[in-house]
Formats: structure tokens, C-alpha cells, sequence
């Protein structure tokens, strides 16, 4: 089993889309962070440190897209044949792309939160403003961003392994993300089921930012990790039996 | 012991194509069987339900007697050339090779002496996706032999390949065999498979044609003798009614079997038949492919 971890990393080495979506995530922090911690309209006595760390959630977007290319990517271009003939069962192919992807995931997510917090601590720093984080706070805040962002990586692999086609999969996930279940929450409100349980709500929980609102509604941060990793368990379990029954003829 | 491949009664349905027909045959070490049939015949679905890829809709096929998905070491005891792709267009040859040997506990040394046997070490680096049909090919090769199997399965291994390439395949799966493998490879060009093969094993639609040595295949239904000329028509008529075999081409010629020239000669001296031409046709597998195959194999 190490050896198929060794391999599905190497392989996640081996193409520029790793190196895109860690560029893309760290980029956009950076950007989006410093401008918010130069520009942003704080007043003295302000404590908008935990607000601006929530940017870094948008890694959590970034590991969910990289998750679902894990087993997309190889149907697309049928590279899955050859990795197939090399590890025939489908269970223990995907269960070592999630070890790869929920460990890169967590390390970007880690890459993302603790940028942010410096560009933030610097930016407020110049300006004189203090961040208002409790003690170990922030320290908190980077660990639940990391693991939300492994998660969404994990999730994203049994995502990829149940839905064939990549781009559908990827339009479908930030079109439930971005639109359907932001419109719900909307509707409904941030304390529904959907409000709660939600990927958004979920993923604001585990670092426990709310990007400028309450986060009064959310459930704790260890309950929301363990409800994203039951989705995500659910979602590897279909899609490994999915891939079992699936003949693999391209 | 267990045939090193065995297809048995193999049938596999996508929705309401009948792609493999109730298939049998086997293959043993040290023999090169070529797999033939037209474009579509189900040689492909064949190999992959062979290699665990494809769900058998009744049947069995095996290697050693195990299932594809029972084997303890499948990249040591299988190695398959597949059709179509199966490269990472961003990823290196040497990248792609990399990535597959850990999961099979291969040394990395191994991918570089690949390379240098399927001959593709200039290129190893570059992007995948810049790369010739035939430089694929050479990679999906080196991809096969990553665990130095005893079983090779090759679908279409020539497609691509340049003249020079093609003579290079031949005389690699001659010396794997030779090293006393089990090479099992497809084609729908005969060309191909007609200096390698020791055995073939001719599908269309499915369906088992015939498997046996190749030089039986050519001595029973290949050999004949072409005749042209104004009279042929009488000669056919003569030929026949004393129960030679007697097949008219488009041509106006015609191909007699189960005479020899001599036979002929004389049946010709005898009648006074004028004719042009008579030679044997050297036992064409290309006619004896279409005579299988049928209609299906002209249109392909």
C-alpha cells in the first residue's frame, strides 16, 4: 500500500496541475489578503483579524476541484488502465489517492491559512491595527482551515470516482457550492440544515470563520470535521463501487 | 497445469451488442498466438475482460488459472500494450513510467533500462503529449515490461509504428517468447502477425473462427493455384466437377485447391485450354483471412 501512495504522489508531482492549483490557491490568498489588510475600512479598536483569515477558505475550493481530478483526470486522458493493471483493485486505488490528496490538501490548506495570517499580521501591523485574536486563536483558526481543506480534497476523490465525466463533476460541485446551496442558506437561513450542514457551513465551521458574519449558527469545529468526513466517507464508499462495476474500456 | 492464458466460453454484452460470443482459447508459454479479426470484431473487449478491465457477462478468462484481480503480483505476471492513449498528456515518459513502478515494489533503475530497451531514452523527458504514435507505442511497451511478466497481452501493438518500427516489434516479441513468455497480440493487419505468430486465433463478431498453428492454417485453406486466361471458365468447370476446390476472383483468375500445378497442367493439355497465367498463390493469409472473415473483412 505504500508503494501505490509513492506512486499516486509521484504522480500528482509529475503534472503542472498540482503546481497550478497550490500557485492559484497561495496567489489569490496573497492578493485578496493584502488588499483587504491594507484597504479594508477598519477602525481603531476593531479586532478584524479572525474576518480576513477566512479568506484562506477559498483554498478549500481550490483541494476540492484537485480531489475530484484525482480519479477524473485518469479516465480522461486513460491513464486508469495502466493503473489499473498495476493495482487491479479499484478499493485499494482509491483509497491511496486519498491518502495523497487529502495529505497534499491538508498541507495546501495549511500553505494557504498560514500565509494569510502573516500577509494579514503585516498588513495590519503597518497600519497600526491590532487583529484581536484571543490567545491561540489563530493557531486554531490555521489547524481547522488545514484539515477543512483536506477534507474537501477527500471528498472531492469520491466525488471523481463516482461521477465520470470531469468537467460535469467539477461544474456540478461549485455549482452546489457556489449557487444552490448558498441560494438555500440564503432562503432558509444560517441556522437550517442546509445552513449547518451544509459544505459552506461546514467548511466556515472547522476554522471557525465566517468571512464577516455570525458564526453563532455553526457547529463546533471537532462536529464539523466529523460530519465533512462522514460526506466524504459516503461519497469514496459509492464511488469505489461504482468503479468496480464500471468496465474500464478507454 | 493452467494454460498462461485461457478464455473460456467468454461472452460479454454492452447493452444490445453482443461484443464477445461464447469465445474459447488459450494461449501457452513460449508461442506467440495471434489474435485477428476486422475492426470491431471484439478483440479488444476480449483483452480487456482478460485483464480484469471489463465485467465478463458470462464465462471466464484467466492467467495461470486466476482471475486478473486474484493475481499477487499482476504487473510481474501480466504485461499489456492497450489501444488508445493512456497517457497523461503533461506528464514525461520517464515520469509515467516512474509513477507506475512503486505500486508494483519496481526499482526505479528498471524504468531507466526500459527506456533504453524500447529505445525512447532522447524523448523521455519531454511532455508526453508531444510524442508520435509510435513513440507511444515504444512507451506503452516499456510500460508492459515494467515487471519483467511472463505473459505479454498486445492489442494492436503495430499501429503507428514505421516500417523500421514494426520490424523491431516482430523480432522483440520473438525473443520474449523466445525466453519462453506467453505473447498473446491483436491485429486486424495480417502482415503483421504472419512472420510472428506461431498460432492464431481468428474472431469475427465475437465469435471463435478458428484457432491453430499458423503454417496448418496456410496449408489447409492458403495453398492454391491461380489461373488466368480466356478459357478459365471451361477449366473451372472441368476442375470442379472432379472435386477440386475452385474459387472464382473478381479478376476473371481463379484460385484451384486441392490440386497441384502439374494436376492442373495436364487437365489444361488435355483440353486444349488456352491459358495466361498459372502460378501458385503462396498460400496468401490475407485471402484466407477474408475467406474467414467474410464480407466484415473486406469492409474493414
Amino acid at each position: 500500500m505504500i508503494g501505490v501512495v509513492a506512486g499516486e504522489l509521484l504522480k500528482l508531482r509529475t503534472t503542472r496541475t498540482f503546481y497550478g492549483i497550490v500557485l492559484g490557491t497561495l496567489a489569490l490568498v496573497l492578493v485578496i489578503s493584502l488588499l483587504a489588510g491594507l484597504l479594508g475600512d477598519f477602525e481603531r479598536g476593531d479586532t478584524p483579524g479572525r474576518d480576513l483569515l477566512s479568506i484562506a477558505a477559498l483554498a478549500q475550493t481550490f483541494t476540492l476541484v484537485f480531489g475530484i481530478l484525482a480519479v477524473s483526470t485518469e479516465f480522461r486522458h486513460g491513464t486508469i488502465t495502466p493503473s489499473l493493471l498495476v493495482v487491479p483493485s479499484r478499493a485499494r486505488l482509491v483509497s491511496a489517492k486519498l491518502v495523497a490528496h487529502l495529505g497534499a490538501g491538508l498541507l495546501i490548506g495549511l500553505a494557504a491559512y498560514a500565509l494569510c495570517a502573516l500577509v494579514v499580521d503585516l498588513a495590519l501591523g503597518s497600519r497600526d491595527i491590532e487583529p484581536g485574536f484571543a490567545s491561540g486563536e489563530p493557531f486554531e483558526i490555521i489547524v481547522g482551515g488545514a484539515v477543512a481543506a483536506g477534507l474537501f480534497a477527500a471528498l472531492g476523490v469520491g466525488l471523481g470516482a463516482l461521477v465520470r465525466n470531469q468537467v460535469g463533476a467539477i461544474v456540478g460541485a461549485l455549482a452546489w457550492t457556489f449557487v444552490v446551496e448558498s441560494l438555500l442558506t440564503a432562503i432558509l437561513g444560517s441556522g437550517s440544515v442546509i445552513g449547518r450542514l451544509g459544505l459552506n457551513g461546514l467548511g466556515a465551521a472547522l476554522p471557525g470563520t465566517n468571512f464577516g458574519e455570525s458564526t453563532g449558527d455553526l457547529l463546533a469545529p471537532v462536529p464539523a470535521g466529523l460530519v465533512l468526513g462522514a460526506y466524504a466517507a459516503v461519497l469514496l464508499v459509492a464511488g469505489v463501487l461504482v468503479l468496480r462495476r464500471r468496465d474500464v474500456s478507454a | 497445469m493452467a494454460h498462461a492464458i485461457e478464455i473460456n466460453a467468454l461472452s460479454k454484452r454492452f447493452g444490445d451488442t453482443l461484443a464477445v460470443d461464447d469465445l474459447s482459447f488459450s494461449v501457452d508459454r513460449g508461442r506467440v498466438v495471434g489474435f485477428l479479426g476486422p475492426n470491431g470484431a471484439g478483440k479488444t473487449t476480449t483483452l480487456r475482460a482478460l485483464l480484469g478491465l471489463v465485467r465478463p457477462s458470462a464465462g471466464t478468462a484467466t492467467i495461470d488459472g486466476r482471475a486478473y484481480g486474484a493475481l499477487d503480483d499482476p504487473a510481474g505476471t501480466v504485461g499489456a500494450v492497450l489501444d488508445g492513449g493512456m497517457l497523461h498528456p503533461g506528464r514525461s515518459g520517464r515520469n509515467h513510467l516512474l509513477a507506475l513502478a512503486p505500486a508494483a515494489r519496481i526499482p526505479s533503475a528498471r524504468v531507466d533500462e526500459l527506456l533504453a530497451l524500447v529505445d525512447l531514452e532522447a524523448a523521455a523527458d519531454r511532455r508526453a503529449g508531444g510524442y508520435s504514435l509510435g513513440m507511444r507505442q515504444r512507451l506503452g511497451l516499456a510500460t508492459a515490461l515494467l515487471g519483467d511478466p511472463g505473459v505479454l497481452v498486445l492489442d494492436e501493438p503495430a499501429n503507428g509504428l514505421d516500417p523500421q518500427g514494426i520490424r523491431w516489434l516482430r523480432d522483440l516479441l520473438r525473443r520474449l517468447a523466445g525466453e519462453g513468455r506467453a505473447v498473446l497480440v491483436s491485429s486486424h493487419v495480417l502482415a503483421e502477425v504472419s512472420q510472428t505468430a506461431d498460432d492464431v486465433v481468428v474472431i469475427s463478431r465475437g465469435r471463435s473462427l478458428v484457432q491453430e498453428p499458423l503454417s496448418e492454417l496456410v496449408a489447409s485453406r492458403g495453398g492454391g493455384i491461380r489461373v488466368a486466361g480466356p478459357d478459365v471458365g471451361r477449366l473451372a468447370e472441368l476442375l470442379a466437377g472432379e472435386g477440386a476446390g475452385v474459387h472464382a476472383n473478381d479478376d476473371g483468375s481463379i484460385v484451384v485447391t486441392g490440386r497441384g500445378g502439374e494436376q492442373i497442367g495436364r487437365v489444361i493439355a488435355a483440353h486444349g485450354i488456352v491459358v495466361s497465367e498459372l502460378a501458385p498463390t503462396g498460400g496468401s493469409l490475407e485471402e484466407v483471412f477474408l475467406e474467414l472473415t467474410g464480407d466484415e473483412g473486406v469492409a474493414s
